[in-house]
């Protein structure tokens, strides 16, 4: 597992703060996932009940279980997760395929990235709490999709299955939505990016 | 202030090797390469990572089955 350093924004006072970025997702996240942000995620969860809050304004990505899907993803060429840890807590995770290709015209069956998971923990999301700690972790973790996807030669193209909450982060990350996709009963909008966003991405 | 690109971690090694192709394998390869704007290396890269998943499915007792887009008509594509 290789390691590299990274800056979060410290909502708190705008300070920039340096971060590992893991090019796995090893089980000592697991371990961190399953000690402070599944409690987390339940203590949001618990609060959303308490206020009667509509069930769909909870997190989505509650039911992700993280350690099923970094364990059967080990070993697999195709399969690369990537962690973020900061100030020694887990601040993010994520799984990419690189086994898809594309379905937009202009790049069709050109290989890409793809998304199969992305997530921020708990305490760096606005909808879960009053201040984050951190800022951007889920807009790193994009550009780490676009940069393997430049490391592997498909140009920084990246896709991904967004749930509703999420498409108007994707979409200001400047994705294109090809619609609901029927083979999730439309119940998710699928994006992708292609070579020029991502450079444009990258550089806004 | 902007915030920094992040810097992927490095690269694991790379070992190199000699492939030996008949002159079909060596057109194959030369026009998936150029069909998907990859180099021969990425496009061997590419095909062994199928080749694993498919390999790891099959074993685990899944099926691989081709869709056609408009008739949504299935056809599995039997590994033996």
């Amino acid at each position: 597992m290789e390691v590299s350093k990274i800056h979060l924004r410290r909502v708190r006072d705008g300070t920039l703060v340096a971060a590992d970025l893991f090019d796995d997702i090893a089980d000592e996240h697991l371990a961190m996932w399953e000690r402070s942000w599944l409690p987390a995620m339940r203590v949001a969860l618990a609060d959303f009940r308490r206020r009667h809050v509509p069930r769909d304004r909870w997190p989505q990505d509650l039911h992700w279980n993280w350690r099923e899907k970094a364990v059967s993803a080990r070993g697999l060429l195709g399969q690369q997760g990537f962690a973020i840890v900061c100030e020694e807590r887990l601040q993010g995770m994520m799984q990419l395929n690189l086994t898809k290709t594309s379905r937009l015209p202009q790049q069709r069956g050109k290989e890409i990235a793809y998304i199969e998971f992305l997530a921020a923990a708990p305490w760096n999301r606005a909808e879960l709490i009053r201040e984050r700690e951190f800022a951007g972790v889920g807009k790193i973790l994009m550009r780490v999709a676009v940069e393997v996807s430049v490391a592997q030669e498909f140009k920084g193209r990246i896709g991904l299955h967004s749930l509703p909450q999420a498409d108007a982060f994707y979409e200001k990350c400047g994705m294109t939505s090809l619609g609901a996709d029927p083979r999730y009963e439309g119940r998710l909008t699928y994006f992708e990016m292609t070579a020029a966003q991502a450079v444009h991405f990258c550089t806004v | 202030m902007k915030d920094r690109m992040p810097e992927l971690p490095t690269p694991p090694s790379r070992r190199t090797m000699t492939l030996n192709l008949t002159d079909a394998e060596m057109d194959a390869l030369e026009k998936l390469s150029a069909l998907k704007d990859l180099s021969k290396t990425a496009v061997i890269r590419q095909a062994l990572r199928l080749y694993q998943m498919i390999d790891k499915r099959s074993r685990d007792g899944q099926k691989l089955y081709f869709e056609h887009e408009s008739t949504r008509e299935k056809a599995e594509l039997m590994l033996l």
